[in-house]
């Protein structure tokens, strides 16, 4: 009996999770460890931001699901990680107790998300600094709170200045910004408060409608439209005033300090913040057999798992080169360690880095969140279930394959609610496979503001709580 | 290059029967590719 182990119960281990257990749970041990026992909906935090959501409607115990797919949970926090042959086993100290478990396996999936980096920017974050997030259960809620105490102010008469986007000149997931931005826009409408709000878009992208993708480009009626000027085109619409190729790199109270493209220093006013910090891999320690630290031969710098990829290509070069992306998320040094959703390290941006005169790198990081993490959940677990079949690992798909669909909504109504839909593919521009100079197929790639987009947003909440929560039929829903 | 939404876009994004229609040729995309990525 094999025992195969997944840290984390995000899109991507949970997912991975549904499949072990269900393929494989009766005969073999599949365990999950996670540091929280409820499964979370992330894309409708945004939501929850904004007061249109309960934040208990976003998450579910992850316990019962796992009874009944034959999988063992675990509550803990892992910090340590041996995996050195014969002797491989997980460190971690269990929630509520503290005491240290030990964990066998054979398999491991490391998909414990990201490490929130508020420290990467000083002042950032709602702990330790002045500004918001929606990137945690518990900051949506204070976010929602701060938001709505805001609104009570504007209530009074007082005008305020809203700044959303990026608190970190190298943070992604700039679409969970733009879709919490176009929120408080529409919120603030249908509150009769939007006269008595500034609000500024701040974000590191090299031009509107990045999204840390290099833009989206779709041929409609015989045209090309790229994201920036469709983007564009909704801040303008709503009267978003915008700052690109920016870079924060420090917040006092009121005070966003920042660097753009040209090197120049400035200083941005806010009653209200809501910046996504920089993401980074888990802090686990990687001990090998005789006690020395071994991070280096499984993880980046960053603290992201090291796979199948090409790494250390310059960009221009991995631009032209899709093969460099990982497609098995598989560690080379040690075959039975898999890496899925932002756990993996990427082999480079997506987007066109910079570098100002100062030195500092101004660009967005690649999203790996929602779509592409469920994505990658589903190859390793089915990959893991070749190896312990005895067989090399057959499932494949890399960030420059797949697919991904970005619903940011405008207010929830399904009436007279729109949102924005984006649909890429692939993710990564591949040259080689689309020969155009965008890299993407332009059949499938849907970029469209509307009232579909509001259905899709519901039907999505309550077809993937659905799927996560592994009802009949799930398997039959895309990741 | 397009800066705002013109009146005829706008018309277009809230009606219905259109919407419906566009709802329809999204979820077709999506479940197309996703069938191709379930047999990978």
């Amino acid at each position: 009996m094999a025992k195969i182990l997944i840290i984390g119960a995000g899109f991507a281990g949970h997912t991975a999770a549904l499949y072990l257990g269900s393929k494989i749970g009766r005969k073999h041990e599949v365990t999950v460890v996670s540091n929280r026992d409820v499964f979370s909906y992330l894309p409708s935090w945004v939501w929850v931001g904004v007061g249109h959501m309960k934040p208990e409607k976003t998450v579910f115990k992850l316990k019962p699901v796992y009874d009944r797919k034959n999988v063992r949970f675990v509550h803990a926090a892992v910090k340590e990680i041996h995996p050195d042959a014969g002797d491989q086993y997980v460190l971690a100290d269990e929630v509520g107790t503290g005491r240290e478990t030990r964990l066998d396996y054979d398999y491991l999936v490391i998909a414990p998300g990201p490490l929130l980096n508020f420290a990467g920017t000083p002042g950032l974050g709602p702990e330790n600094g002045f500004t918001h997030s929606i990137c945690s259960y518990p900051h949506a809620i204070k976010t929602r709170d701060a938001y709505l105490a805001l609104c009570e102010r504007m209530k009074k008469g007082e005008k305020v200045k809203i700044v959303i986007g990026t608190g970190h000149p190298m943070a992604t997931c700039q679409g969970a910004a733009f879709e919490y931005i176009v929120n408080v826009h529409k919120d603030l409408v249908k509150k009769g408060l939007r006269d008595k709000a500034d609000i500024l878009w701040l974000s590191n992208e090299p031009e509107l409608g990045d999204f840390g993708v290099n833009g989206v480009q779709i041929k409609r009626n015989g045209h090309m439209l790229r994201s920036e000027e469709f983007i564009k085109s909704v801040f303008n619409d709503h009267g978003i005033r915008y700052q690109i190729q920016t870079g924060v790199t420090k917040v006092e109270e009121g005070k966003i300090h920042w660097q753009n493209y040209e090197g120049e220093e400035g200083v941005t006013e806010f009653d209200f913040a809501m910046l996504i910090p920089q993401f980074k891999g888990q802090p686990f320690k990687y001990i090998g057999k005789d006690g020395s630290d071994i991070a280096s031969k499984i993880v980046n710098p960053a603290g992201f798992v090291l796979v199948d990829g090409k790494y250390g290509l310059p960009y221009p070069e991995l631009a032209q080169t899709p093969e460099a992306w990982p497609s098995r998320y598989q560690n080379p040094t040690y075959p039975n360690i898999y890496a899925a959703g932002i756990a993996f390290a990427p082999p480079g941006p997506i987007s066109k880095p910079f570098t100002n005169k100062n030195n500092l790198a101004i660009a967005p990081a690649p999203p790996r969140t929602g779509m592409v993490s469920g994505t990658i959940g589903r190859v390793v677990a089915m990959n893991v279930i070749d190896a312990v079949n005895g067989r090399e690992p057959s499932h494949h798909e890399s960030m420059t394959e797949m697919v991904a669909a970005c619903v940011a909504s405008m207010g929830d109504s399904l009436w007279d609610g729109s949102a924005v839909t984006i649909v890429m593919r692939p993710v990564v521009p591949d040259r080689k496979k689309f020969h155009n100079e965008y890299g993407r197929d332009l059949f499938i790639s849907h970029l469209e503001m509307g009232l579909s987009g509001a259905w899709m947003k519901f039907m999505l909440h309550h077809t993937f709580m659905w799927k996560f929560k592994a009802r009949p039929g799930w398997t039959l829903i895309p990741e | 290059m397009q800066q705002e939404f013109s009146k005829a876009e706008k018309f277009w994004m809230n009606f219905k029967l259109y919407q419906l229609w566009r709802f329809i040729v999204l979820n077709l995309k999506i479940y197309t590719v996703a069938v191709q990525s379930k047999r990978k």
